[in-house]
This record gives structure tokens, C-alpha cells and sequence, in this order.
């Protein structure tokens, strides 16, 4: 079944086009890499698809339901967590959780069961008491991420989930994402290659607000001839170019 | 229901964890009680100067205290738009109208909350200088003064959707001084007369602390009372009303 469906969309600014006519669907419990340099269109195309951002044309779907017209739907069943953390600082793990859960309407048990399920999921018992503007980077991505996946959304949407973080943060978030494959449906943007290759089901290469290519890993290795994520971007925003 | 109690919630945490909420909202509004509680005991009787004397200072300041919930108000709506937690938020489903009233019901409560310490203060002050202050008036101050709270949350939310978390707070201090100023807290306005009177009944900031003063002395008259508060309630109800739509406009075009 399909969870995401962008069709033709495009967004444009003043002077600039940032999406460009991209076209692409995302299968339930598939974790699909946008990979792309700064400035490719990553982080507008998630804007566009978690009912952030409208399209200038083209139209996208999330579970079936139009982003733009069913949009209050839309947001029912998707979690998202922004390139900046965006956690309440002066609240607790465990309250940021909480609220976050309060706001999807859930009742009193349900709240303590989902906050206690995702502070041992995100092995953050040790921080739950404490301040969230208090914790480190590594700890407020992971819980930016748990507060994306507290309401239980069928589409997640990680915007560069590991942006800043040191190698071992990054290992820790990676094991956390890759729990969720298969359960839930999950976009995200990054820029680091070893990322997409060692998390996603299929990759699409941007570039200059377009998606360039599509596929598994071994796909777009047979497509360009390269072996390893890096040299198959490479390769790709070459042949882009010429 | 749920999403507003949520919002509010965790706003009101987010303010009462704030050490300098603490200071600017009870602690700078009871240090300018004690203060001018000291200046008016040096001021000789022959003077006839009424304005520091408890009843109407205490009244006075706390309408003073009323603009530093505006001031955290503006704070916490321009905080949540840069740190990108409104983003979040966005992306839920909350309503513009469930993110208005988060933000408002609980600046709301702390107002109530600020009034009754300030009054309690007073009171304490009124024993030990030996004046009489009337525990019927300080009650119906502290409701009487609950459509100007409203409008000074208005103008927070308004400061703080228009303008960023560093342009915010100095655009409240400027409320703040002019409000303070043309309000009549420091200075008796009425005895004034001429193009100053006329300025400050331009401003709804006068008609806030002459509701406050008259409540106090239970002087419900209408020229008193009744219009000034008639006043503030208009000013209240259109300043909400600019604010939310405000909002709901700035919300909408962030989603655009």
C-alpha cells in the first residue's frame, strides 16, 4: 500500500525554484532517503509533505488523503521532527513526551504506557527528569524524534535526524530508526551518505531541487557503475551536470 | 479541549520554570511598592499628595504588574516561533484558534495569581505604616482588573507574533514606560488637566488604572467607574480580536 505520494510538485519563491516538478511514492513501512547537498530541496519537500509548507503546483497524498485540501487529517496520522530540535526546553523528558501525547488526545494510561514505552526505546531513562534545554545534542535529537513517534503516526518525517552530532550519537540514533523500519512509514533528509545507505530502503539523489535518482542502493549502483553510496552520488550529479 | 489544556500547560511551565518571571512579574511590582510606600511616608501632609498612599499605589502597581505578563507573553509566543517549536506544533492537529487560547488562559491565571500577591503585599505593607486598606475593595480590584489583564495579554501576543524573541521585549519595555507613564501609576493624571490629561485619556492605559483605583474605594460611579471600565473592556475585546487574527494570518503564511 501506498503511504506517500508526491505527484508533479513544485515549489516556488520569488526568484527561485526549490522543488522542481518531483514525482515519487513511498511504501507503507518503507524508510526512504532524501540525499542531497545543502540547498537540494530536502527540507522544503518535507515541509510540503507534512502540511507545512504549500505546493505552487502538483499535488501530494499522505495514507491517501491530499495534503493540502484534507490537510487537518493529514496531521493525524503523521510525526514529524524538525532539522532544529524543536523540544520545550523548560519541560522534562518525560513532560515533553506527555505533552505531546496530550495533544493527540490520549487518555491518562495511555500516556504514561506510550512516554514509558518511548523513554526505554530511546534508552533515555537515565535523562527522563530532566530539563530538556539541560540535555545534549545527542539526547534532545533522540528525544525530538520520540516526540514524533509518541502519537503514533502511520508517516514519520526526520529532517536531518543526526545533523551535528558525533559518531557515536549518530550509531545510537541510527539503531533507534532502524527499530522503526517496517512499522512505520519514514522520510528523511539527510546529507551524510553512509547515513542513507546504512538506514534506507530506497534513496533519491536531489540536486538543484530536482530528484535526479531513484532506487534501492543496488540499483543505482547498476545505474551508475560505481560501488558505495558516495561515488554513486558523485557520479550522478556529474552526469546531472554535463 | 484536550489540545488547549495541553498548550496552556505546558506554557505555564514553561513560565513559572523562568527565574526571571519570578523577578520581573512579583518581585519588581512588590520592590516598587515597598519603595514608593517609603518615598510617600517622607512626602509632608501639607503636600496633600495622595497618589503613593497604599490604596491608590497598590491599585496602581498592580496594573504595573499586569504589563510584565505582556512583556512574558511576547516572550514565550516569539520564543516558540525562532527555537521552531511552533513548527512542531504546526504540523499537529491544533487549531489556530486551540494555539490562541493556550497562550492566553494561562497568562490569564498567572495575572490573577501576580494581582492577588501584590494585594496580599499591600495588605501587610497597610498594617505596618497603619493605613487602612479595604479587603473588600482588593477583592473587587482583583476581578475588576481582569479585562485589563486581558489586554495586556493581547498586546503580548501581538508583540510577539509580529516580532522576533530580541525585537519583542524592547517594544514591551516601550509599552511598558508609556503605560506606566500615561496610565497615571506614578503620577496623578486627573491633576494634570490640559494637553497631558487629553493624552492619557487617549490611551487605555488611564482607563485601567482609574478601574483599578475606583474599585479599590468601592466608588462604583459612572464617570469613575462604569465608563473607564466600559473602556477597558472595549479595548480588551478589539485587542484580542486584532491579536488572534493576527495570529491565525501569521500562522497561515508560515504554512504558505
Amino acid at each position: 500500500m501506498i503511504a506517500v505520494e508526491a505527484k508533479n510538485l513544485t515549489k516556488r519563491y520569488k526568484n527561485k525554484t526549490a522543488v522542481d516538478n518531483i514525482n515519487f511514492t513511498v511504501e507503507e513501512g518503507e524508510l526512504f532517503a532524501l540525499l542531497g547537498v545543502n540547498g537540494a530541496g530536502k527540507t522544503t519537500t518535507i515541509r510540503m509533505l507534512s502540511c507545512l509548507s504549500m505546493p505552487s503546483s502538483g499535488e501530494v497524498f499522505v495514507c491517501g488523503k491530499n495534503c493540502v485540501d484534507e490537510s487537518y487529517s493529514v496531521k493525524s496520522y503523521i510525526g514529524i521532527s524538525p532539522q532544529d530540535t524543536a523540544v520545550a526546553g523548560n519541560l522534562t523528558v518525560r513532560e515533553n513526551l506527555e505533552f505531546m501525547s496530550k495533544v493527540y488526545g490520549f487518555d491518562k494510561a495511555k500516556v504514561k504506557s506510550r512516554c514509558d514505552e518511548m523513554i526505554s526505546l530511546f534508552n533515555m531513562n537515565d535523562v527522563q527528569n530532566s530539563r530538556a534545554k539541560t540535555l545534549s545534542g545527542g539526547y534532545k535529537r533522540k528525544l525530538s524524534i520520540a516526540m514524533a513517534l509518541i502519537t503514533e503516526p502511520r508517516v514519520m518525517f526526520l529532517d536531518e535526524p543526526t545533523l551535528g552530532l558525533d559518531v557515536l550519537a549518530r550509531r545510537e540514533l541510527w539503531k533507534a530508526i532502524e527499530l522503526l523500519k517496517g512499522k512505520v512509514t519514514v522520510i528523511l533528509t539527510t546529507h551524510y551518505m553512509e547515513e542513507a545507505e546504512h538506514l534506507s530502503d530506497k534513496i533519491a539523489i536531489m540536486l538543484d531541487g530536482k530528484i535526479a535518482e531513484m532506487g534501492t542502493l543496488s540499483e543505482l549502483e547498476e545505474l551508475s557503475g560505481k560501488t558505495g553510496l558516495e561515488d554513486v552520488f558523485v557520479e550522478i550529479a556529474e552526469r546531472s551536470k554535463n | 479541549m484536550n489540545k488547549i489544556t495541553a498548550f496552556a500547560s505546558r506554557n505555564i511551565k514553561e513560565i513559572l520554570r523562568n527565574p526571571l518571571s519570578y523577578i520581573f512579574c512579583i518581585g519588581f511590582p512588590i520592590v516598587m511598592l515597598i519603595v514608593m510606600t517609603i518615598v510617600n511616608s517622607s512626602i509632608p501632609p501639607e503636600a496633600n499628595m495622595t497618589i503613593f498612599r497604599i490604596d491608590n499605589l497598590s491599585s496602581g502597581i498592580a496594573v504595573f504588574g499586569q504589563m510584565f505578563v505582556m512583556l512574558f507573553t511576547a516572550i514565550t509566543v516569539a520564543g516558540d516561533r525562532k527555537e521552531a517549536f511552533l513548527v512542531r506544533m504546526y504540523a499537529s492537529p491544533m487549531k489556530s484558534i486551540d494555539f490562541i487560547l493556550g497562550y492566553m488562559l494561562p497568562m490569564l491565571i498567572i495575572s490573577v495569581v501576580q494581582c492577588f500577591i501584590i494585594y496580599v503585599s499591600s495588605f501587610i505593607i497597610s498594617i505596618i505604616v497603619g493605613v487602612e486598606l479595604p479587603i473588600m475593595g482588593m477583592i473587587m480590584s482583583l476581578i475588576l482588573l481582569i479585562p485589563s489583564s486581558v489586554m495586556f495579554i493581547a498586546f503580548g501576543m501581538l508583540f510577539g507574533t509580529f516580532f522576533d524573541d530580541k525585537a519583542a521585549p524592547g517594544i514591551c519595555s516601550i509599552i511598558i514606560s508609556l503605560g506606566s507613564f500615561f496610565g497615571g501609576i506614578w503620577f496623578d493624571t486627573d491633576g494634570t488637566g490640559g494637553l497631558m490629561l487629553k493624552i492619557c485619556k487617549f490611551m487605555p492605559f488611564y482607563y485601567c488604572t482609574k478601574t483599578s483605583r475606583s474599585a479599590m474605594s468601592l466608588d462604583f460611579g459612572f464617570e469613575n467607574f462604569v465608563l473607564p471600565l466600559i473602556v477597558v473592556i472595549a479595548c480588551a475585546g478589539l485587542l484580542s480580536a486584532v491579536s488572534s487574527f493576527a495570529f491565525k494570518m501569521k500562522m497561515k503564511a508560515d504554512l504558505s
